[in-house]
């Protein structure tokens, strides 16, 4: 097991590396000058100049990566020249909120896509099945800002069960906070458990169709024991992918969805330094993000590892 | 404020942008209630204070420095200055020194004093090269700020400005004024930790959460403000921010005509009140003509003449935005009887293209945002009719600017901001040889006009000279308007004491709740 940790880890070190120059390359050929930016438009050719210097972007690209890079070894991500906050401090400020709403929204994913999955798997090709894969195909094709607005009218503006917008740490008014991210977390989890739901469920119809299961059936267990105990696990691989490539995609769905609940989380700090062009935290927080996605991809081959000890041993 | 008015507000051709913020509140009738708390729903993330940071202020944090900034001038009912921390001013015989005496025993949040020192430091910080500020672009017209006594600051000017007292009452970077002590003590960390003599004091900020102001016991107008705290919210969708103002989370939104469907819907609402400012200025449009085709007059008339602004209105904001037919505006004290606008003539407009002779092809830049997309193809419809190719250049809005100083285009959207006084910008954008004269054009008589009008204190005369400006730029065709400024705000029914929105500021420092 050590092993094998030792070489995925090893493995994630050219895929943070290759992240580290694409999130540069992004941010650093995007058209306009970041001097530009910082200076404004009033700024004169010699201000410009002077502050290219300072900053070392009069110097080739391949030294500012390298730069750039040891600056980030040591920790240093840079500085919003907007609002003079570091992108460690502006990260650390906002990664709660993105957190809270990524898990909360997979958990309501699972919470609906996992017993519906079951439940499709045990009477596969009936009404019942047909009608909740037809529903799941529905779902997908919602854009979120559409299901957004929906559950806002609906159960902030004409029900008011829970507020359109708005947020409280969870350390100052925990059931406040909950209450501000149903509705995200919702609108999120609605996109979230189609996929979740058909991954299972046919894994699961295979899983069903195998000689222990007939066996189990034949020594009469009951069904929700045969589809809880014994076909569950064995059919919950594909799932742990698809929930940690979710994580990755949610993330997306941040953007989105923190921007229309006004949620202080990473997609709207993220939206606001494209928007101010803010290039030094949209550098910082795609690379912490890309380290983040592949920690989590490294997280779900552990889990793969713990599942199936095949994996772990290299046989499959 | 849309975005690319909030980019041009940022780029305007303005040193000091004016607004009529007026104190007391419009509802004089009704009696005022102290006590109580509101949320305003705003539009952007505020970046901070400090104008050495931020440069340059946007509509939220306008909203904001309304109440803990002071200005030194307010506008009054009738859009004249009217005292604020300056009790009253004299002037020199050419306009181009201005004297302010202060008002005495006002103290900033910190207990720092506010006197002629403190003015001239907040300024001499703004002007020095050593900071480089961006905000430096606009009081390049003020030479200096002397404080020759506690209470007296005098202002010494490049050029004449006989309505200064006017064009400096907003809230803007140049105007507000920071404690010197805070901004010292405090470095880096005073760009979040503003402190100025305002209404309201600064409790707490989460960033891009809320900012939380709390009322200046020790405010020197006694009385006020009314409204206990004031929690500002960015709201940046639209949509749920118009839903936050239905289900009561918000008191008072930001809002323009890009969302045309919420102020329909908000007007039929009894619980909701639509505030609306028709201000000074418009939507503009500055041709090259230095380059072809537009360097000649034919082609521009033409293209100027293909335009039917009320269908463009009915496709962009559901028939919100207003026609403009010249650079001032309803809410300008300009009005012209004669303002020379071409007509809108398709038949008229194709013959001079024939008459032309050659095809007329360009490329306008248009900002990348879905605004900006359809105005883009609404005009290449327009102009498409009359024989006309328009290629639509989509450039990130700080781009504009960028690309229009140095003259890098053929045909650029610009905007003229809602001013107290014309003369700022149109001097800036039509006197010859100006950096911001975008369309290259150079007429001795514009000159002539531009440079009566503003050293003339009689109004009359001053409104015969914008008037003849006009119809010298409409027969030129070297610019075009399409829309006056329009400002919106949605509040609940039982918000009180909102002033206009000049200039898009939503002050509600004013305000209190029936």
């Amino acid at each position: 097991m050590l092993n094998f940790v030792v070489r995925r880890l090893l493995g994630m070190l050219p895929v943070l590396l290759a992240a580290s120059l694409l999130t540069f390359l992004i941010a650093s050929l995007l058209p306009g000058d970041l001097a530009l930016v910082i200076l404004g438009d009033q700024a004169t050719p010699e201000n410009v100049a002077a502050l290219r210097r300072d900053m070392g972007l009069d110097q080739p690209l391949w030294w500012r990566y390298l730069s750039w890079l040891g600056h980030v070894l040591q920790g240093d991500l840079g500085r919003s020249f907007r609002t003079g906050q570091t992108v460690l401090q502006a990260v650390a400020e906002r990664i709660p909120v993105s957190l809270q709403l990524m898990l909360m929204a997979e958990f309501i994913g699972l919470l609906i896509g996992v017993p519906v999955a079951i439940a499709c798997a045990a009477r596969a090709g009936s009404a019942f099945d047909r009608f909740m894969t037809g529903s799941a195909f529905a779902m997908l094709s919602m854009p979120s800002f559409l299901v957004a607005i929906l559950l806002i009218y609906l159960f902030a503006v004409e029900l008011h069960w829970l507020p359109a917008t708005g947020y409280v740490p969870f350390t100052e008014e925990p059931l406040a906070n909950l209450r501000f991210f149903v509705l995200p977390a919702l609108t999120l989890a609605l996109a979230e458990w189609p996929g979740i739901m058909r991954v299972l469920r046919s894994d699961m119809i295979a899983t069903l169709q195998e000689d222990y299961i007939a066996l189990a059936k034949a020594k009469g267990l009951k069904p929700a024991r045969i589809l809880f105990v014994h076909a569950l696990k064995p059919s919950s691989l594909t799932l742990v992918t698809v929930t940690g490539i979710n994580i990755g995609r949610l993330l997306g769905g941040t953007l989105i969805v923190e921007s229309i609940f006004a949620l202080p989380g990473i997609g709207r700090l993220l939206v606001g330094a494209i928007y101010t062009r803010d290039l030094v935290i949209l550098q910082g927080v795609v690379l912490l993000v890309a380290c983040g996605f592949v920690l989590v991809n490294f997280i779900v081959d552990m889990l793969y590892a713990v599942l199936d000890p095949r994996i772990r041993h290299g046989h499959a | 404020m849309t975005k690319i008015a909030a980019a041009a507000r940022k780029h305007a051709p303005i040193f000091l942008v004016a607004a009529f913020a007026v104190l007391p509140p419009a509802e004089p009738a009704q009696a005022q209630k102290s006590g109580g708390s509101i949320t305003v729903g705003q539009e952007l993330d505020i970046a901070g204070f400090d104008p050495l940071k931020v440069g340059v202020y946007d509509t939220s944090t306008f909203t904001a420095a309304a109440a803990i900034f002071d200005t030194l001038t307010t506008l009054n009912e009738k859009g004249e200055a009217a005292p604020k921390l300056a009790v009253s001013w004299t002037h020199s015989e050419d306009y181009k020194s201005w004297t302010f005496k202060l008002r005495e025993g006002v103290k900033f949040h910190d207990g720092t004093p506010f006197n002629a020192q403190a003015f001239k430091e907040n300024f001499d910080r703004q002007k020095d090269p050593a900071n480089k500020c961006r905000c430096a672009f606009y009081i390049t017209n003020i030479k200096e700020v002397l404080a020759p006594d506690e209470y007296t600051v005098v202002y010494n000017l490049t050029d004449p400005s006989v309505n200064l007292p006017a064009t400096i009452t907003i809230q803007s970077q140049n105007n507000v004024v920071h404690s010197p002590t805070a901004w010292k003590t405090k470095g880096d960390d005073y760009n979040r930790n503003p402190v100025g003599t305002g209404p309201y004091i600064l409790k707490s900020w989460t960033a891009g959460d809320r900012m939380v102001l709390e009322k200046n016991p020790n405010y020197w107008d006694k009385g006020r403000p009314y409204l206990d705290r004031i929690i500002l919210k960015p709201l940046p969708d639209a949509q749920s921010r118009f839903a936050s103002l239905q289900s009561g989370e918000a008191d008072i939104i930001w809002d323009d005509e890009a969302d045309a469907d919420n102020i329909t819907r908000a007007q039929k609402d009894p619980k909701l009140t639509v505030h609306t400012y028709k201000g000074s200025g418009a939507a503009v449009y500055a041709f090259n003509t230095k380059v072809a085709p537009f360097d000649d007059v034919r082609v521009r008339q033409a293209l100027v003449m293909a335009l039917d602004r009320p269908k463009m209105s009915q496709a962009i904001s559901n028939g919100l935005s207003r026609p403009a037919t010249n650079p001032y505006g309803d809410g300008s004290w300009v009005k012209c009887k004669d303002d020379g606008a071409l007509p809108f003539d398709v038949e008229k407009a194709k013959a001079l293209i024939k008459d032309y002779g050659k095809p007329v092809e360009f490329k306008m830049l248009v900002t990348a945002t879905p605004r900006g997309r359809m105005v883009g193809q609404v005009l290449q419809q327009f102009w498409k009719r009359v024989g006309a190719n328009m290629e639509i250049e989509q450039v990130d809005q700080a781009t504009i600017p960028s690309r229009a100083f140095p003259r890098q285009f053929q045909m650029t959207p610009w905007r003229i901001v809602d001013l107290a006084d014309p003369d700022p910008q149109m001097y800036a954008n039509f006197r010859s040889g100006s950096p911001l004269a975008l369309a290259g054009y150079s007429n001795p008589e514009l000159d002539k006009l531009l440079d009566h009008a503003r050293v003339t204190p009689d109004l009359g005369e001053r409104t015969e000279d914008y008037c003849a400006i006009s119809r010298l730029i409409n027969k030129e065709a070297i610019w075009f308007w399409t829309f006056q400024n329009t400002y919106y705000a949605l509040s609940s029914a039982k918000l009180k004491g909102f002033p206009k929105i000049y200039n898009g500021v939503i002050d509600v420092s004013t305000t209190w709740l029936e």
